[in-house]
């Protein structure tokens, strides 16, 4: 199968009216020497073959259980979700540059922008970035953009990826990164905030809640941060929303995160999007695409790409950012998700969430040979215990039993030896829980 | 008008909703508790269903109309592969999950790296990026800390006034200076202007081929000879690639670092903007600056390498667009080198048949042949103060989305057409009519048809200006 659509006689007609004999004079401009050889590549399968053929691969992933989450999380995907995103009008689309023959996805965007700001309670969202990473890394840049001064800090609780990207993103920049230290409960010191951020600080990279499952006291922190006219960069679990403090509520200025966890499926880690969400000052440096309001001829209403003497088409190597193809897809399923729970809804899910993670959490740390790292701290839907026990044989047994069991924080620096953090959705049942605390209570 | 989801909202049962099957135990302190309203519209699901239906209805896509948008490769997404990619035994991986527990998604970027190598001549490929700018970006990111590894200092990006513009922003956003570079006429490179701009800081110099008016780049031999000599790298913008594949390889042309997107010449849907992957290429010695893990292959079982200490680090959490790179690997698998080679040669084809038509009609800054597109510009043939974006968009009354406009920004009123090998004579035989019909006729004889349109579409023209001006960038 080559998809190509034109017989014999098509091509001979279509090479009679360009004026030449065959396919190759088309190419006469490559010289011969730097010609290919036959590309040494397998294919030539049918459709029927093809699926076999995956479905072979396919075989080779396990389906597991999940308590793992570390920033990709098991959550359930509506079916609305499936139906909308599958509409081949939405996915063979392009990027909406004819707005009058993009209203779907336009409007779509504009929707999703507003849903991100209700969320988030920022001013301003542009219409997605590549993942949580990278929208954390676009945020640093951002906040570089509108200082003066180069001094990046980043709290030791923002997902170690998240961190690399960052870096790579502002490897030839000027800029400085320094990363916060967590206290021994887990989040952020104010005081260790205080003496870190001095006059050159542009701004502070904060995660709630952070990677370790702790919800930091943002609110202590921001006025920290404020006080030395920094910036405040937020990267936060757009579900914890539901029940946390919004960005807004603790005056960040830019509010960043990973949209997985709204209606697209972990796939690995990827495709999902990133979210940008920031206070109305910063909207003409924002990265990426916005969408915005406006009327045609007839006064109706409509949507079209705006703010763009921000971006690469037009502005080149002065743009806010490089990018142009961004998530698109994605961030229709997550307005497709976002739409249909009500704010009842909604703060139902994040509940559930926070109840079904202090079910396995009370059970698990009363278990002999394991304990609450942190103890007494607020956390949504994951948390960290230590054990006496050998790690790697837990997650053999669990695996064994087809679960996914908790990431192993051996790596994660000085202080998680012997830790392991644990992530409960919505989607684990009771039933689910409580075998996977049997499984523990016999290792 | 379709109403805004904010309008549909009402006191009904929404559409979604979870059942707690432990004792709900969700106390959080006041300091940490939301205080301000979610402000999420409650709405129900057969109202959400036709709402986003609807929506669906207004746009243009490739699975409704022929959409010939220069540079971006438009063609036909095979349904097979969306049914793969939906098979939850993909979908359901974490990917934290322990590598003997994935290996199949291991296997298939291992091969699919190994099968773009072939295509593009490289030695070896990272499929991490997210799109092609990121490509772009991770591709000059590798050329910048390849110099530092070897202790030269150079800080300039030579792109030529024919780039996209992802090109220049990608540099600037590596921490490179811009040299930019005057083009001839057909979007080729000047040798002597080369010459003068290649000084000792150049580290790379970025190159479309066949570039964006659709020409082979002629004296490529002798691009690549020049900026070597002067200890340069040569970055392939793999946007064009769908007019050589099994033609010509971009490493044999003696590229040093390239991207591709798999979401133009793989055939993987382009989703509204996204997602979408930008897989880069690299020759051998740039290797140990690409981004981490490394999927590798140890006997029989494939595994993630993270020890790389030469590596540029992350360009995103975890991989990849995995989806992407599954629905770009079935492509390949279902074409083979022989039908990847046939792709470009009828991509090749479709698009001179479209030139041989318009040719003697309206004017072609760079000449009668191309390769997989090729641009108009229609400008001496324009009265009563009518522009091409008039022409677009009396395009789409005709039920066709727009070629790429004003792009490349070398010429004069540009209109970029690229048919790509996945459509009919006979599609491409009614469009070439229309466009003349629009240029030939109704532009001089009824330009007022041309200045209202569109007029068949979802909305009329839409006021741009009014909306930077003013800008209402979400429900009120």
């Amino acid at each position: 199968m080559d998809y190509t659509s034109q017989n014999q006689k098509d091509k001979k007609q279509m090479l009679e009216s360009i004026g030449v004999g065959n396919i190759d004079e088309l190419f006469k401009s490559i010289p011969n020497h730097l010609k290919a050889k036959d590309l040494n590549i397998s294919g030539g399968k049918t459709e029927q073959e093809l699926l076999n053929y995956f479905l072979n691969i396919a075989s080779k992933n396990k389906k597991l259980i999940s308590f793992r989450g570390a920033g990709i999380y098991d959550h359930f995907i509506p079916s609305l979700v499936g139906e909308v995103v599958g509409r081949s009008e939405f996915w063979t689309a392009y990027t909406p540059y004819q707005a009058e023959a993009s209203q779907g996805t336009l409007q779509v965007v504009f929707e999703y922008q507003s849903l991100i700001c209700a969320l988030t309670g920022m001013d301003t969202s542009n219409a997605s970035l590549y993942d949580g990473a990278t929208a954390a890394a676009e945020a640093a840049l951002l906040a570089l953009r509108v200082s003066s001064k180069n001094r990046i800090l980043i709290s030791s609780g923002v997902h170690p990826e998240y961190i690399q990207t960052v870096r790579t993103y502002l490897a030839n920049s000027k800029a400085k990164i320094e990363i916060i230290p967590l206290s021994g409960n887990g989040r952020l010191d104010k005081k260790t905030v205080d003496s870190l951020i001095d006059d050159n600080t542009a701004v502070v990279v904060i995660q709630s809640p952070n990677y370790f499952g702790v919800v930091e006291d943002m609110d202590s922190l921001s006025s920290a941060i404020k006080s030395k006219n920094s910036l405040f960069v937020a990267i936060v679990n757009p579900l914890s929303l539901g029940v946390f403090k919004s960005p807004r509520e603790y005056n960040a200025d830019i509010a960043v995160g990973e949209g997985q966890v709204l209606g697209s499926s972990m796939s690995a880690g990827g495709a999902t999007f990133g979210f940008m969400a920031v206070k109305k000052s910063l909207e003409w440096k924002m990265p990426g695409r916005i969408v915005g309001q406006t009327t045609d001829r007839d006064g109706k209403r409509g949507f079209v790409l705006t703010l763009q003497s921000r971006e690469q088409h037009i502005r080149r190597e002065k743009a806010t950012s490089n990018i142009c193809t961004n998530a698109s897809l994605n961030a229709l399923a997550a307005c497709v998700f976002l739409s249909g729970w009500g704010n009842a809804g909604f703060s139902n899910l994040a509940e559930t969430n926070i109840s079904k993670a202090r079910y396995a959490f009370t059970k698990i740390k009363s278990l002999d040979g394991f304990k609450a790292k942190f103890e007494n701290e607020t956390f949504f839907n994951e948390f960290v215990i230590e054990t006496s026990k050998n790690i790697k044989k837990i997650n053999k047994v669990l695996l064994k039993n087809n679960i996914l069991g908790p990431l192993d924080l051996s790596n994660a620096g000085d202080g998680f030896k012997n830790c392991l953090l644990f992530c409960v959705t919505e989607q684990r049942t009771e039933a689910e829980i409580d075998s996977l605390v049997e499984l523990l209570a016999k290792i | 008008m379709e109403k805004l989801l904010n309008e549909l909202s009402s006191e009904c049962q929404p559409a979604y909703g979870v059942e707690c099957d432990v004792a709900i135990n969700a106390q959080v302190p006041e300091n940490l508790k939301r205080s301000i309203p979610l402000g999420l519209p409650s709405i129900a699901e057969n109202d959400l269903l036709r709402h986003f239906t609807n929506l669906s209805r207004k746009n243009y896509a490739l699975s409704t109309v022929f959409y010939p948008l220069g540079s971006c490769t438009m063609k036909y997404n095979p349904l097979i592969n969306e049914r793969i990619a939906g098979n939850d035994a993909f979908n359901n991986v974490h990917p934290y999950q322990p590598i003997e527990t994935m290996q199949g998604v291991l296997e298939v970027m291992y091969e699919l790296e190994k099968d773009l190598c072939e295509v593009a001549g490289m030695d070896t490929f990272s499929l991490q990026q997210a799109a092609g700018a990121h490509g772009e970006f991770a591709g000059l990111l590798v050329i910048a800390e390849y110099f530092k590894s070897i202790k030269q200092k150079r800080r300039k990006i030579i792109v030529p006034d024919s780039a996209h513009g992802t090109n220049p922003a990608s540099a600037a956003f590596a921490g490179f200076e811009i040299v930019p570079l005057k083009s001839e006429p057909d979007g080729s490179v000047s040798l002597d202007k080369l010459k003068e701009v290649l000084t000792p800081e150049v580290a790379a110099m970025m190159l479309t081929v066949p570039n964006t008016l659709g020409i082979f780049e002629k004296s490529i031999d002798e691009v690549s000879k020049l900026v070597h000599d002067n200890g340069s790298l040569l970055y392939y913008d793999g946007a064009n690639l769908n007019a050589v594949m099994g033609i010509v390889r971009p490493g044999d042309m003696g590229f040093d670092v390239m991207h591709i997107n798999l979401h133009k010449t793989f055939s993987t849907p382009h989703g509204g903007g996204g997602p979408g992957s930008g897989p880069i290429g690299v020759k051998s010695f740039l290797e140990p600056f690409l981004p981490v893990p490394r999927v590798e292959k140890k006997k029989d079982k494939y595994v993630l390498n993270y020890k790389k200490s030469k590596s540029i680090g992350k360009l995103k959490a975890f991989f990849g667009n995995f989806p992407v790179i599954l629905k770009a690997y079935a492509y390949v698998k279902a074409l083979g080198g022989k039908g990847l080679k046939n792709v470009s040669e009828q991509a090749v084809l479709n698009a001179n048949y479209m030139l041989a038509k318009f040719k003697d009609k309206v004017d072609v800054p760079a000449g009668d042949r191309c390769m997989h597109e090729f641009v108009l510009s229609p400008k001496t043939l324009l009265k009563n103060d009518i522009r091409t974006i008039d022409i677009a968009k009396r395009l789409l009354d005709y039920g066709y989305y727009a070629p790429t406009i004003y792009f490349p920004l070398i010429v004069d009123e540009a209109i970029m057409i690229e048919p790509t090998e996945t459509e009919s004579k006979e599609t491409l035989d009614k469009f070439v009519n229309v466009v003349n019909k629009i240029i030939l006729e109704e532009s001089c004889q009824e330009p007022q048809k041309l200045k209202d349109a569109p007029i068949n579409a979802p909305v009329r023209r839409l006021n741009e200006v009014e909306a930077a001006r003013k800008p209402i960038l979400k429900w009120e």
